[in-house]
């Protein structure tokens, strides 16, 4: 299925490329992100998430084709207030406490201090508000960079797999956190590596290989490949197209 | 924002994170215990009990207990900064700066916040005021402790004139913002602190002894020698009133005159900033 709402799309590319140390990462990518949905991008390690995102938020080099986000070439100055962006890795001082750091962000980003505590309360921090980072546990870092995206109440959120290695309980929280900011408007592209997490999406966009091989509800994916889950979907996928190309 | 405010919204940030960075207090506190040390304690040791401190030999008591006097107190609080405050300021750069590439929290800003140019100018600028404050600071310190000395003492006590103040501790923060500038620098190129840290320090307290002792075997080379930010941060000190030569403070020179050196540090003080600017301008973010 091809989506053609590109005029309205949070994230339109086509024929995105990229190169990294002399090797095709991402072949091609034609697709569209529709705004105000929790959208997946669901591959397995080292299929190219990361970089796609990195290409999204305007940090990758030697890019070629179209990525056009919130209707601007991305990586524009005028989207470095729309767009939030967390790493994989963590990406706030160690030796600050949660609230220090986020003042700090709050600071450089032109952000509302006010916005500080709001921010600490949406990823459920409260109570370690003053502790510093260093002490915190993977996961509760982890939310401390995503509190920090969402200081500037950003129109797109890109989310490199912010729930691994969390609890369930502390993921489905995150997860619900995710449907409040996109019931708000707010779009999400998260991605993952863990395909069980797809049914927790509204859109979903497959990648293996550098390649887009779905991009489609979770609903609709099973039922046009036939599986019971996103895992025998992706799996369907690859044996047809492995099929096609013999 | 209008680069501006930028520029503004970033330094008011860094400030908020410098006041709070365990780091920086370390580093303000080991460089007034250094200051303090070789300033007053061992000079007063020496001239109290005449013990032969390496200062001591040479030095009739009369200039030792001048040194500790509020007069000499503006030069007191800067003469250390040409080389082991230097050190410790190339260190509070490469850390300031580096560490953020390995934290991420660069790519965090510089993808949600203004330009990259404004927030390390904000940065740098930041870094600078810390340097203003801890030179004050240090000023403030000895002051206290050379009234303490004079009056255990019974000397009159003289007050340093404005006259001496601002020059000292202007050069001060000149010789202590270039040193922060060149950390700051090798942090930004190495995209990490440890790398920065460690060649500023082989530079400031090796490096630049070694090339100097080369020199004077090899003619021709002094051109390049007179001209190293060391030798241009210790004339200043020199120039300023700082004591000198094989006895007196380390890395402290009469190489080149006050205006010049003062003209060198300005180039390098730029230099640094402006490779730095560029480096992060143009680096693709890992
Ligand atoms: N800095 C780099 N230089 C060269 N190749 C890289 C670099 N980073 C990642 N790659 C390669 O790009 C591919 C995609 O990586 P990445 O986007 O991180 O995947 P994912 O996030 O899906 O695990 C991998 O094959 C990886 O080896
Ligand atoms: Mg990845």
């Amino acid at each position: 299925m091809v989506n053609n709402s590109t005029v309205d799309a949070a994230i339109h590319t086509e024929d995105l490329r990229v190169e990294r140390g002399g090797r095709a990462v991402l072949r091609g990518l034609s697709f569209d992100v529709p705004r105000g949905q929790v959208t997946g991008l669901l591959g397995p390690s080292g299929c190219g998430k990361s970089t796609l995102m990195r290409a999204i938020v305007g940090v990758q080099a030697r890019c070629t084709g179209v990525v056009e986000v919130l209707g601007q070439s991305a990586g524009s100055a005028a989207l470095r207030h729309r767009v939030g962006y967390v790493t994989q890795a963590p990406s706030v001082y160690p030796d600050l406490s949660i609230r220090q750091n986020l003042r700090f962000f709050a600071a450089v980003l032109g952000a509302d201090q006010g916005d500080v505590d709001d921010a600490i309360a949406k990823v459920d921090l409260v109570d370690y508000a003053d502790d510093l980072v260093s002490r915190l546990s993977g996961g509760q870092e982890a939310r401390v960079s995503l509190a920090v995206a969402l200081l500037g109440e950003p129109e797109l959120l890109v989310l490199d797999e912010p729930t691994v290695g969390l609890d369930p309980v502390l993921r489905r929280d995150l997860w619900a956190l995710f449907h409040r900011l996109a019931d708000s408007g707010v779009t999400v592209l998260v991605s993952s590596h863990v395909m069980d997490e797809a049914d927790r999406c509204e859109r979903l966009l497959l990648m293996r290989d550098g390649v887009i091989i779905a991009d489609d509800t979770p609903q609709l994916l099973r039922s046009s490949t036939g599986a019971d889950d996103i895992e025998g979907a992706f799996l369907t996928l690859v044996d047809l197209d492995r099929e096609a190309s013999r | 924002m209008t680069t501006v405010n930028a520029v503004l919204a970033s330094t008011r940030a860094e400030l908020l994170r410098l006041r709070k960075w365990p780091a920086l207090w370390v580093m303000t506190g080991a460089w007034l215990l250094l200051n303090v040390m070789f300033v007053y304690v061992f000079n007063y040791l020496s001239y109290t009990t005449g013990s032969t401190t390496p200062r001591g030999e040479g030095i009739p008591k009369e200039a030792l207990l001048a040194e500790m006097l509020p007069a000499a107190a503006p030069i007191s609080a800067v003469q250390g900064l040409p080389m082991f405050g230097g050190a410790i300021m190339m260190i509070l750069g490469a850390l300031a700066i580096g560490s953020g590439y390995g934290w991420g929290t660069w790519k965090t800003v510089f993808t949600q916040g203004p330009s990259r140019l404004a927030t390390t100018a904000g940065s740098l600028v930041a870094l600078v005021l810390a340097i203003v404050a801890i030179v004050a600071l240090t000023f403030v310190l000895d002051l206290g402790l050379s009234t303490l000395v004079a009056a255990t003492e019974s000397q009159t006590i003289v007050w340093p004139g404005l006259g001496d103040i601002a020059p000292a501790l202007g050069g001060g923060v000149l010789i202590a913002s270039m040193w922060m500038l060149g950390g700051a620098l090798i942090g930004t190129l190495a995209k990490g602190p440890a790398l920065g840290v460690g060649l500023g320090l082989v530079w400031v307290l090796a490096v630049e002894n070694l090339l100097r002792g080369v020199a004077n075997l090899l003619g021709g080379m002094d051109v390049v020698t007179d001209h190293l930010p060391g030798t241009a941060a210790g004339s200043l000190a020199g120039g300023l009133g700082a004591g000198g030569g094989t006895d007196g403070t380390p890395g402290v020179f009469t190489t080149l005159d006050t205006a010049s050196a003062s003209w060198l540090l300005v180039a390098y003080l730029v230099v640094f900033a402006g490779i730095t600017a560029v480096v992060v301008r143009r680096r693709d973010l890992a």
